[in-house]
């Protein structure tokens, strides 16, 4: 009872000394239930709409795939006749054909992309009574005839549109123009989808190339008539040949879907709340490791007066908890404002999400606080221990914290047989032949080196900032000394704050070094083999309009065709596999110049020819020569010839198989040659210019395609990269905000802790500017100290990884110095603004507080 | 009594006014009202140049807030403070900081000295931080002077606290400041130890010309002093000239007993 009481006074009576660690706490809950709320507020989203949009029950052909199109581009049909025979079915009220595709973009007359954009799909179908169970049409009518469009409202808004604009649609069948007619808003929220109505008739027309077909079948129960038995009866009508769902399945089958998304985002995001509560760690273990140290002497009194070590170590502990439950409760609260925020974000980013979904289940608190509290106590754990053993002899000793001990030997051994031991495995990484098995040591050494760096880091201290000092702090006179001296005073301290720096910083350097080396192995390569003047690409598959506009753009030497087939390959050996080949022009040889380690390139795009990559050949003893057997999936079966074996030591295309487009269509029929993915084009000599600004404007009516010329696809890569750089660097923020909050509380403990000493220099003639000098420097020594060890690690890992990745084509190691100098020069900063508060609590305190005999 | 005012003696160092520190109607009173409480109350007092002044007084008789106030570490209620010809009350931190680094030295009872800095470094603290080069000859004399040749270099856990003492004595003499400070300088230490500080105290004064001021409870470290001042309740209430520590300890026994019937 009385360690109860013990813990709870002295929890009170520190709070403020407390306040940072419970922050660190509150920052790491609230971004891990922030999570939780935000995906499962996501799935309510989406299981509402996948709800209301679902038909009793639905049919489809069998293998499509709902929100993926077939390598054709046009969607895979159901012949228009299943209507009737399931309509006859037993227990069937009504049914309904429906066409639906979203491989298409829709454009306004401006030629500007109305379509979904942050990945959500664009949808064109037909307009049916289905649809009135999650839609309502809120101005003008459904479509009615082939000019006639009606289009989602949360599009509308977004891009201004109104009754009676024009809007294209653009599908791989052709373009349809057509004027809004009507406007129809969900009832439900719709995250992001933009969807345009036709008529059936055009909707079969325009999207599937033909009436008499749709995508898929509709059909509403009567009443009292269950799903299930619909399913039945229907399947019976039909057939076994076609998929046949209930709304729960279909719902079901959607939601997992989007379900798979998320989760990826959710343990993404868990993934760098994890970082951040490793960060606190450190924290949490220095205030309590501080507080004990402060507290010597009175756990000593406790210990004389006859607590056991036990009751001393729970009080700690009971402390802990009180943090723990304080933090974490907080946190959860502040999770919800976080997925709110998070949701407003995406909201600004085209997504349409409304809080009214808001879910917070009951798990996510549960799970928020468990996790908080129990890292909390772990983290005190150790102190805790420290605190018990303190011998009752320390309340006799003389006032002031001892130096607590130097770090030992057994830490050394420990941190450096760590060290070593991850060293080797990135060392094995670095050097492995196998992707697989380099990835796990590359894991297995990162968690060791990083690990053996936290254990061995209050040694470095000593040496690092030692260095850092004879560099930086030469210049600061008696201050800087007195700002080293302090810094080294405590290795254990300096080494665990800025450890919690160096845990962040280690892999915003690990992946800036992957990131750039990314940039540099691409753009070498590029420059190595790409011969073609310009790519054009985008986010549909090019559809024929498009490819007839570039065809006839002028100023081209020629445009290389380029398409991915799905096909089952059998090899000499009679191995088998679905990787398909790839189909495109002879001038594909020029427009990408891939070394061969065996014949020649050219004649592989000869009819009835095909060239292998190196991996392949050498896995299967394919020499040229060799036949291989390619079944085209909706065609024939080929015997080709391999003409060339293609080096795979390379990033673009590597292990591709090509024949060449003449032979795809002896064994392709015309209703089954997919639509290319990528375009290449040559510009005639000297006209470069010009047939690029022509291309452009060729390729303008189709905002879909990106034309680009080498620089540009250059700059693309770079900025992509850059950009997912950047999102991950803003996840990291968290960590390196926790590790900030760590030496802010190091700093200020140490203040609190150096009271008397600051009164002394404060009596004998310290300015406070000297003062707040001191400590400014002493943070930027921990900072630098923790960002020197971060990138140092952090290099190391990236260094490896390309190693690894060299073996996927990751060629060149570009080590980014401006970024790591950055980050170096930045971490000085951060250690300025660290101290800001410390160091003005410093100069504001007491002098004759201080020296004052008690 | 309420006030003492010394006679100037000879043997000041020239150019300089015979009195290094001097108190005009001093009042420290902390608090308002109902628990408003005067530490010091219209305290007169000058502090002879070239003299080892002690400070004598019970507990609570405002004798360390004197010292402070004379200092420069704490402000006063009103009144004025004059360190030679510069008034102190009124002045900003700054320059009251100033003022404490380039002319003032302290000598507390503990914690002294930094424990990141040796021996030497604390020493020679006051003026680094003044970014000020100390005066080898002057710092080598100090040095020797309190005997802490060999020990420059240790730091201060190495050190006993008499040699921990001897090293405050030395930084507070090495700037040679105008006026020199102690809080109970041999409050912590054993008899021994205490005699041999106050020795050095003793003896820069008489040999360096050094000023010295000294807070103490204790009547043989009070015995070292050319003067005692006795302070109760805020007043100064008797001085003494070239006291004895027989003389000084009766003296105290006799406020005691005073203290005690009225």
């Amino acid at each position: 009872m009385t360690v109860l009481k013990t813990s709870l006074r002295n929890f009170f009576a520190h709070k403020g000394r407390m306040a940072l660690s419970a922050v660190a706490v509150l920052l790491s809950v609230a971004f891990v239930s922030g999570t939780l709320v935000f995906t499962d507020t996501m799935n309510t989203t989406f299981d509402k709409l996948f709800a209301s949009t679902s038909s009793d029950v639905t049919v489809t052909p069998k293998g499509a795939k709902d929100g993926e199109t077939p390598q054709s581009g046009v969607p895979q049909s159901l012949p228009a006749s299943l209507l009737e025979r399931a309509r006859s079915a037993e227990g069937v009220k009504s049914a309904e054909g429906g066409v639906s595709s979203t491989s298409v973009t829709v454009v306004d007359s401006g030629n500007d992309n109305v379509g979904a954009s942050s990945g959500a799909p664009t949808i064109a179908g037909n307009w049916t009574k289905n649809e009135l169970k999650s839609m309502e049409i809120t101005s003008g009518h459904a479509p009615r005839g082939p000019t006639e469009v009606m289009v989602d409202a949360d599009t509308a808004d977004k891009h201004g549109l109104e009754l009676g604009d024009e809007l294209r649609t653009i599908a791989q069948t052709g373009d349809i123009k057509a004027r809004i007619v009507g406007i129809a808003a969900f009832k439900v929220t719709n995250p992001g989808a933009a969807i345009v109505y036709f008529d059936t008739a055009t909707a079969q027309r325009e999207l599937l190339g033909g009436t008499g077909r749709y995508t898929h079948i509709l059909v509403t129960a009567a009443a009292g008539v269950s799903d299930a038995q619909v399913k039945e009866n229907v399947t019976r009508a039909l057939g076994g040949t076609y998929k046949i769902k209930t709304a729960a399945e279909t719902a079901d089958e959607n939601r997992k879907e989007v379900g798979e998304f998320l989760d990826v985002i959710k343990y993404a995001m868990l993934g760098f709340a994890g970082i951040a509560f490793l960060v606190g760690i450190f924290l949490i273990i220095n205030t309590f490791s501080m507080l004990v140290a402060q507290r010597t002497r009175e756990i000593g009194l406790m210990r004389a007066i006859g607590s056991s070590r036990r009751q001393v170590n729970r009080s700690v502990l009971v402390e802990a908890l009180f943090l723990g439950v304080v933090g974490s409760v907080l946190g959860v609260a502040a999770g919800v404002g976080i997925a709110i925020g998070l949701m407003k974000v995406m909201t600004a980013a085209g997504m349409n999400l409304s809080t009214d979904d808001l879910t917070v289940k009951a798990t996510t608190p549960v799970a928020g606080v468990i996790l908080g509290v129990v890292v909390t106590v772990l983290a005190a754990y150790l102190p805790a221990r420290r605190a018990g053993k303190i011998s009752p002899m320390a309340a006799l000793r003389d006032a002031g914290t001892p130096a607590d001990g130097k770090a030992g030997r057994i830490r050394a051994v420990a941190g450096l047989v760590l060290t070593g031991a991850g060293a080797l495995a990135l060392y094995t990484a670095g050097t492995a032949d196998q992707a697989g098995d380099g990835a796990l040591m590359l894991g297995v050494g990162v968690v060791l080196s990083l690990i053996g760096f936290v254990v061995v880091g209050p040694l470095l201290a000593g040496g690092v900032v030692r260095v850092i000092g004879a560099v930086l702090l030469r210049a600061f006179g008696p201050v800087g000394r007195m700002a080293e001296r302090n810094a080294l005073r405590n290795p254990r301290r300096t080494g665990a704050t800025g450890a919690a720096l160096m845990i962040g910083l280690a892999l915003v350097a690990c992946l800036s070094v992957v990131g750039s080396s990314m940039v540099a192995s691409a753009t070498g390569e590029l420059d190595k083999s790409v011969g073609a003047d310009f790519i054009v690409q985008g986010s549909q598959r090019i559809v024929p309009q498009a490819e007839r506009a570039m065809q006839k753009s002028p100023g081209l030497e020629h445009v290389t065709r380029y398409k991915m087939l799905d096909a089952t390959l059998t090899s000499p050996d009679g191995a088998k596999d679905d990787d398909g080949v790839t189909a495109a022009d002879p001038t594909y040889a020029e427009d990408l110049r891939r070394p061969t380690t065996a014949g020649s390139l050219a004649d592989a795009y000869s009819t009835d020819a095909m060239s292998v990559g190196s991996d392949y050949a050498d896995k299967h003893g394919v020499r040229v020569g060799d036949t291989v057997t390619v079944a085209f999936e909706g065609g024939k079966t080929a015997k080709l010839k391999v003409a060339a074996i293609t080096d795979d030591d390379t990033a673009i295309d590597q292990g591709a198989r090509y024949i060449s487009i003449t032979t795809m269509q002896k064994y392709l029929p015309a209703d089954r040659i997919p639509p290319n993915t990528i375009l290449f084009a040559k510009a005639r000599d000297g006209q470069e210019k010009q047939a690029y600004a022509a291309l452009k404007q060729a390729l303008d009516p189709y905002p879909q395609y990106q034309v680009r010329d080498q620089t540009d696809y250059k700059q693309e890569l770079k900025d992509q990269i850059g950009q997912l750089l950047n999102l991950v660097y803003g996840l990291l923020a968290l960590a390196i905000i926790v590790a900030v909050l760590g030496v802010v509380n190091t700093l200020a403990l140490s203040v609190v802790e150096r009271t008397r000493e600051i009164g002394l220099m404060r009596a004998i003639g310290l300015s406070r500017r000297q003062l707040r000098r001191m400590i400014r420097l002493e943070s930027v020594v921990i900072a630098l100290f923790g960002a020197l060890l971060g990138l140092g690690l952090g290099m190391g890992w990236g260094t490896t990884a390309q190693k690894l990745l060299a073996l996927e084509g990751l060629n060149v190691l570009d080590i980014p110095w401006p970024t790591i100098i950055g980050v170096f020069v930045g971490s000085a900063f951060v250690g300025l603004f660290a101290a800001l508060i410390p160091a003005f609590r410093a100069g504001r305190m007491n002098v004759l507080n201080a020296i004052a005999t008690e | 009594m309420t006030s003492a005012v010394t006679i100037p003696r000879h043997g000041s160092t020239g150019g300089r006014t015979a009195v290094a520190a001097r108190a005009r109607q001093v009042v420290k009173a902390y608090g308002a009202g109902e628990t408003r409480v005067v530490a010091l109350d219209h305290v007169d007092v000058d502090i002879a140049r070239g003299q080892f002044t002690a400070i004598m007084g019970p507990s609570g008789s405002g004798k360390s807030t004197l010292m402070h106030c004379l200092a420069g570490l704490d402000t006063v209620t009103s009144g004025h403070i004059h360190l030679d010809e510069t008034e102190i009350t009124g002045l900003k931190d700054k320059k009251l900081t100033q003022l404490r680094r380039d002319r003032i030295g302290f000598i507390f009872q503990a914690f002294n000295l930094l424990p990141t800095l040796n021996a030497l470094e604390n020493i020679t603290l006051p003026m680094d931080i003044a970014g000020r080069k100390p005066d080898r000859e002057w710092l080598a004399r100090v040095v020797d002077t309190v005997g802490l040749a060999g020990r420059l270099k240790h730091r201060p856990t190495q050190l006993s606290g008499g040699q921990q003492q001897r090293v405050a004595v030395a930084r507070a003499l090495a700037a040679r400041p105008e006026i020199i400070f102690g809080d109970e300088p041999t409050g912590n230490l054993d008899s021994r130890a205490g005699a041999e500080v106050l020795g050095f105290l003793r003896r820069s004064v008489d040999e360096l010309g050094q000023t010295i001021v000294m807070v103490t409870h204790d009547p043989v470290a009070a015995s070292y002093a050319d003067r005692v001042l006795y302070l109760a309740d805020g007043r100064i209430v008797d001085e003494m000239y070239q006291p004895t520590a027989e003389q000084v300890l009766d003296r105290m026994k006799d406020f005691d007993a005073r203290g005690r019937t009225s």
